[in-house]
């Protein structure tokens, strides 16, 4: 690996991210849209958050979590849109196809970002201009997806350099970062523009007397490992922040979840328990997707009143059923304060649903499991929510299967 | 908010089936209320799934207004689904 020293070798990780995705998605789809102010949100109504806004509304102050109300505040002309997940979807997969004709080793990060690694990629391959890669990149987004799209491409040794590249000159740029530039790059950020440092990480770094990346760089490592994050973390972003690999990992799926923001203030708690049922058909689903089952049950609620409520229960053996989910969700949730505003559901302690331990109820089991794969079955090819139970019922038109962020796992 | 309106208006529609990135386009579309649209871009084709269905959703705009169009692949049918227009 190395002794301290920056990684000098030829930059070859590429990262590419769709700038605002969905608001572009929406300009491309919508031409009428384009060079306005748009919004993307889940739901059209004042009180939901922004996931998305063009950079015609960034430029106005337009920010993503920020409630609708307050960005029609900031600019009244905005273009409030809901998501639309097929649309996005079907870029993510153009993005994808354009990515696999440089490299087998693409790693997708996320709905609207993905990673090249062109380290293993072929000889000929390598001796192009990565730079020249980049910008055909680009032009194969406008020449097959449309006019409206762009993205960022940044070019590293690492994939953390990468990324940074990638988020220097947004929209549409294209940086590299080596160990030539990567001082001066420093220089000119704070630690909050540094993936991965946030809130928490930055107070860390500010008790020892760090407040900006280079001198973040030239902490040493034992620094970072034994005070600042008290563990092989702070090693990692030693080597991280001189460009070695670290994060050419994949992680195995921990959690499976739903939240939902209720439409309403002063829901029944019979209505919100069939929304919560809905959550679980969905988490069931998705986690049996992954060819998993669970052992614990974790709900939170947000109440108004009594703030975030959470409630968790390990059962003895694994379950993987809707019907399990829901029984020991319903059970945790009768505990949950009066007034609600929102709700969540999240299967953890995963485990392959391969190997099943035999119980005293084998049959039983035997039989859930064929029914579930029947459900299963049915909706994977009728749709989503074709079989459901009847509890549900008209749940559906308010707890839409929406974007999943971060992970790839469901698209 | 903007003015979309969703409809689900069963319409006729010239279409040219060529070569390039989109094999099919919209050219022009007839409402049941015989007003004739010219479409002058598509911004965006993308297939969705109704159930086993394959829907082709083509968000096409006259200049002035856009317009969602569904053409379902199975009964080769096609539907207007979605008009937005002034945003003001």
């Amino acid at each position: 690996m190395n002794n301290g020293s920056h990684n000098t070798s030829r930059p070859m990780i590429m990262h590419i991210d769709l700038n605002s995705c969905f608001a572009t998605v929406e300009q491309q789809a919508r031409p009428m849209l384009r060079g306005r102010p748009v919004a993307i949100a889940n739901r059209r109504t004042e009180h939901t958050s922004i996931v998305t806004a063009s950079y015609e509304a960034k430029a106005l102050g337009v920010t993503l979590g920020m409630k609708v109300w307050q960005a029609r505040k900031l600019a009244p002309d905005l273009v409030v849109l809901e998501s639309d997940p097929p649309k996005y979807r079907y870029v993510y997969h153009k993005l994808m196809d354009i990515m696999k004709r440089y490299s087998a080793h693409i790693t997708m990060k996320s709905i609207d970002e993905g990673v090249i690694d062109f380290y293993q990629t072929t000889g000929a391959m390598q001796q192009r201009d990565l730079a020249e890669i980049g910008y055909e990149i680009k032009q194969r987004l406008y020449d097959e997806v449309g006019c409206a799209m762009n993205c960022n491409v940044g070019i590293g040794p690492n994939r953390f350099l990468a990324k940074t590249a990638a988020s220097l000159h947004k929209p549409n740029g294209l940086d590299v970062i080596d160990h030539t530039n990567l001082r001066q790059v420093y220089g000119t950020l704070t630690l909050r523009d540094l993936t991965g440092i946030a809130y928490h990480n930055e107070a860390r770094l500010n008790k020892v007397g760090i407040y900006t990346p280079l001198q973040f760089l030239d902490a040493d490592v034992t620094t970072l490992q034994k005070i600042v994050f008290k563990s092989i973390v702070g090693e990692q972003w030693y080597q991280r922040l001189r460009g070695w690999e670290v994060d050419d990992t994949t992680h195995d799926i921990k959690t499976v979840g739903r939240q939902y923001v209720l439409e309403a203030r002063g829901l029944p708690r019979a209505q919100i328990l069939q929304r919560l049922h809905n959550l679980c058909e969905s988490v069931g689903h998705r986690m049996r997707s992954q060819g998993k089952a669970a052992r614990g049950v974790f709900v939170y609620a947000k109440s108004p009143t009594a703030g975030y409520w959470h409630r968790r229960h390990m059962a003895p053996l694994p379950f993987f059923s809707n019907q399990a989910i829901y029984a020991q969700a319903a059970l945790l949730f009768s505990e949950a304060p009066d007034t609600i505003k929102e709700i969540g559901v999240s299967c953890y302690q995963l485990e392959d649903d391969t190997d099943r331990q035999l119980s005293l109820f084998g049959d039983e089991l035997a039989r859930v499991q064929r029914v579930t794969a029947a459900i299963d079955a049915i909706n994977q090819r009728f749709g989503d929510g074709t079989l459901h139970s009847a509890h549900t019922l008209g749940t559906q038109r308010h707890v839409k299967q929406k974007i999943p962020f971060g992970s790839t796992r469901y698209l | 908010m903007n003015d979309e309106t969703f409809l689900n208006e069963r319409v006729q529609v010239v279409a040219s089936f060529g070569e390039g990135l989109n094999l099919c386009r919209p050219l022009v579309f007839k409402r049941p209320n015989g007003r004739e649209v010219k479409v002058t871009e598509l911004g965006l084709r993308h297939p969705a799934n109704k159930g086993v269905r394959t829907v082709h959703i083509f968000d096409v705009t006259d200049g002035g207004t856009d317009y969602r169009l569904e053409l379902d692949t199975e009964r080769l049918t096609w539907h207007l689904t979605m008009e937005a227009d002034h945003y003001e």
